[in-house]
């Protein structure tokens, strides 16, 4: 140990900073909030020195996981809320992928003008995510809005997009649509790009169909540029407040999980902080299941990760 | 199996100006026959093969491969298998897979793919490694790996761009000897890229040299090594490359150093039927020869001795007119002379003097 010590100090010494600011704002957060789950912390019993208040809360053990997990709708519904939330990711994720895997390999090939249509494409990016959402929501907008002016144009019906039903929910997977292919199409572009060009023509001399050489070369060479992006979409997607807050406010009919911890923590007769975080602690349990689950499927596959 | 033939085939790049990747090129490959297209770098080897896989426009002409005309029929229809120089394997397959794929996507039935696979294997030696992903291969096996993806198909042409260009010498060499064999065996036609003048002499039944996208030569390697038919092929085949300077003209013979090269009949008459008085004299290093003193020949400077075992070449400078050129000899391997000594250097045989046109380059006995 000594010798060890004795050894290697310069690089201990050179990784402590980093440690103690990480312990400092990751962990120290992440404890206090995993510690709040365990006792009845709102805004009436958390120490506040405006009012020079001590703190009141107290330790209730796992009771504030029963109450969300009894699904209970005093506590946001919580397996209702949790399908929604899947049913939201994995539908912005899907046409992500797809939207930006097809735009990507439009543009990956010799058009004129190529460098204009990218950079149009990757303008949403470059909005502000509430100016983009205040846009769409003035176009969802069931009287004025261009959406319902078109579909009424073309004698489709025109619901109310933003109201209470399930509408809402669809008019906000198409915001977050918009605003996230940017980022797969340029993530998969640079996927496309790095394919070398012979395996095309190996594959064309071999008697490859077009759809062949999708399918035989394009897929498999963008399995780990796919595999990554579509779990950072899932993640970023699964925790996408803004948008669903921004365009539909607090529906219940696009109610997610981090948006119920939203409206748990800052609004309601009091601030509930122990069920907020008790969300919090549960998003963050279902990523890292996910997460696992998915980073052995694609071992499994002999992706190396 | 398939005969090939270019006719008149043109591939022009646009550009300004418009480059001539491939000018006009007339080739007749014959049935069973390994063809070897030989140039230096930028000569539109790679560009005439890619225009008969159908990767590549034809411009103008046609191209036809087994008396059909193919010029636009895209490279499914074909009928050819191709050996990339980066060999283009599928790195998310397996070997097998690989060498299967083409089969797979013609829809032949698992059972007779594996055994064709496995044939294929077995004649490359590459049993072992089918199971592997191309990533696990050394250079060597996946080259193995690239030629037995295009053997089980069972083509009627193989194309092949440089095949050998990423091993190492050793290997090359073997190699080489390999393909050559293999296609002895199969008799499949063989076009085969490459820019190494040995390769093209060992491999190939005959070599068409290329330069500038136009065909310089085409014929047997002997007789390419024996009679070129221009400065740029004489220059180009064999190695080291054949000694070529201008030198006046007699009516004896070429004048070089005090020393008039007696010269034969046809050539001279070539000479002076387009009345020239310079000449482009070409003399390969194997046919010169140190002489004694006492002899005539041209006076050499010995600037540099290179050992190659058996033999040794040297380079030396020898005056002709008021400069001074440069000239290689090989000789005896066992017997070089020194640096900066002076020998005689005399013509050995003159049989073997090869006479161009000092500025078309063209052979001027015919
Ligand atoms: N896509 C292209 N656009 C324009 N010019 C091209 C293109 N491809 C090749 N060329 C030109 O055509 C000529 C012939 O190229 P090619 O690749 O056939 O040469 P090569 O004989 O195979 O050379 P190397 O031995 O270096 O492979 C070169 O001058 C090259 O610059
Ligand atoms: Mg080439």
């Amino acid at each position: 140990m000594r010798r060890f010590l004795d050894r290697h100090w310069y690089a201990y010494a050179m990784v402590l900073p980093v440690v103690v600011v990480v312990a400092v704002l990751v962990l120290y957060p992440l404890v206090q909030g995993v510690y709040f789950t365990f006792t009845d912390v709102n805004e009436a019993t958390i120490a506040n020195p405006v009012l020079d208040r001590p703190a009141t809360y107290e330790f209730t053990g796992l009771r504030n996981y029963l109450n969300v997990l009894s699904g209970d709708s005093s506590y946001g519904a919580f397996w209702s809320t949790l399908v929604r939330t899947l049913i939201w990711t994995f539908g912005c994720v899907f046409f992500h992928y797809t939207i930006g895997l097809g735009l990507a390999l439009l543009l990956n090939r010799q058009v004129r003008g190529r460098s204009l249509y990218r950079v149009a494409l990757v303008l949403p990016w470059a909005v502000p995510a509430f100016i983009s959402a205040f846009a769409w929501k003035y176009m969802f907008n069931a009287q004025y809005g261009i959406v319902n002016q078109v579909l009424r144009a073309v004698g489709l019906p025109d619901p109310v997009w933003l109201g209470q039903s399930d509408w809402a929910l669809v008019a906000v997977v198409v915001v977050n649509v918009w605003l996230g292919v940017p980022f797969m199409m340029v993530a998969l572009l640079g996927g496309l790009q790095s394919i070398p060009g012979d395996l095309y023509e190996a594959a064309e001399v071999d008697g490859a169909t077009p759809w062949q050489r999708f399918r035989d070369i394009t897929l498999p060479g963008l399995r780990s540029v796919s595999s990554t992006v579509v779990l950072l979409g899932v993640i970023w997607t699964f925790n996408m407040f803004a948008i669903v807050y921004l365009v539909a406010g607090p529906n219940p009919n696009t109610r997610i999980l981090v948006t119920y911890a939203f409206e748990r923590f800052f609004s309601g007769a009091s601030r509930d902080y122990a069920v907020a975080s008790t969300y919090g602690v549960l998003i963050l349990s279902v990523l890292l299941v996910f997460a696992s689950v998915y980073r052995r499927a694609l071992r499994e596959q002999g992706e190396v990760w | 199996m398939a005969e090939v033939a270019y006719d008149s085939a043109s591939r022009i790049f646009s550009g300004n100006p418009p480059v001539r990747a491939v000018d006009q090129l007339n080739l007749d490959v014959a049935d069973g026959e390994f063809l070897v297209l030989v140039g230096p770098s930028g000569s539109g080897k790679s560009t005439a093969l890619r225009m008969l896989a159908g990767l590549e426009d034809v411009d103008e002409g046609a191209i036809k491969i087994g008396g059909k005309d193919v010029t636009n029929v895209p490279p499914k229809g074909r009928d050819i298998a191709m050996v990339f120089q980066s060999y283009a394997l599928y790195p998310h397959m397996t070997v097998a897979d690989n060498m299967g794929f083409a089969l797979k996507l013609r829809g032949v039935d698992k059972g007779e793919i594996k055994n064709k696979v496995a044939e294929a294997a077995k004649m490359l030696d590459l049993t072992k490694y089918l199971d592997r992903k191309p990533k696990a291969l050394s250079g060597g096996q996946r080259q193995r790996v690239a030629m037995g993806r295009a053997i089980v198909r069972e083509p009627s042409v193989f194309l092949m761009d440089e095949p050998l260009s990423n091993l190492d010498a050793k290997l090359r060499v073997e190699t080489r000897a390999n393909i050559a064999a293999l296609q002895q065996r199969l008799g499949t036609t063989t076009i085969y890229v490459t820019h190494d003048q040995v390769e093209a002499m060992t491999m190939g039944h005959r070599v068409a040299v290329l330069k500038d996208g136009l065909l310089q030569q085409c014929d047997t390697p002997r007789n390419l090594y024996d009679r070129p038919a221009n400065a740029f092929v004489a220059g180009f085949m064999g190695s080291p490359a054949m000694n070529l300077k201008t030198v006046p003209l007699t009516s004896e013979g070429a004048k070089l150093d005090g020393v008039v090269v007696p010269l034969s009949r046809a050539a001279l008459g070539g000479a002076s039927g387009e009345s020239l008085s310079e000449v482009t004299f070409g003399i390969r290093p194997e046919a010169l020869g140190i002489v004694p003193s006492s002899e005539a020949g041209m006076d050499m400077t010995v600037e540099l001795v290179e050992e190659l075992g058996a033999d040794a070449l040297v380079h030396g400078a020898v005056r002709i007119g008021d400069s001074s050129e440069r000239f290689v000899v090989r000789v005896d391997g066992r017997t070089p002379p020194t640096l900066g000594q002076n020998v005689k250097v005399a013509v050995r045989d003159t049989s073997e003097i090869h006479l161009f046109h000092p500025e078309t380059g063209n052979r001027l006995d015919g």
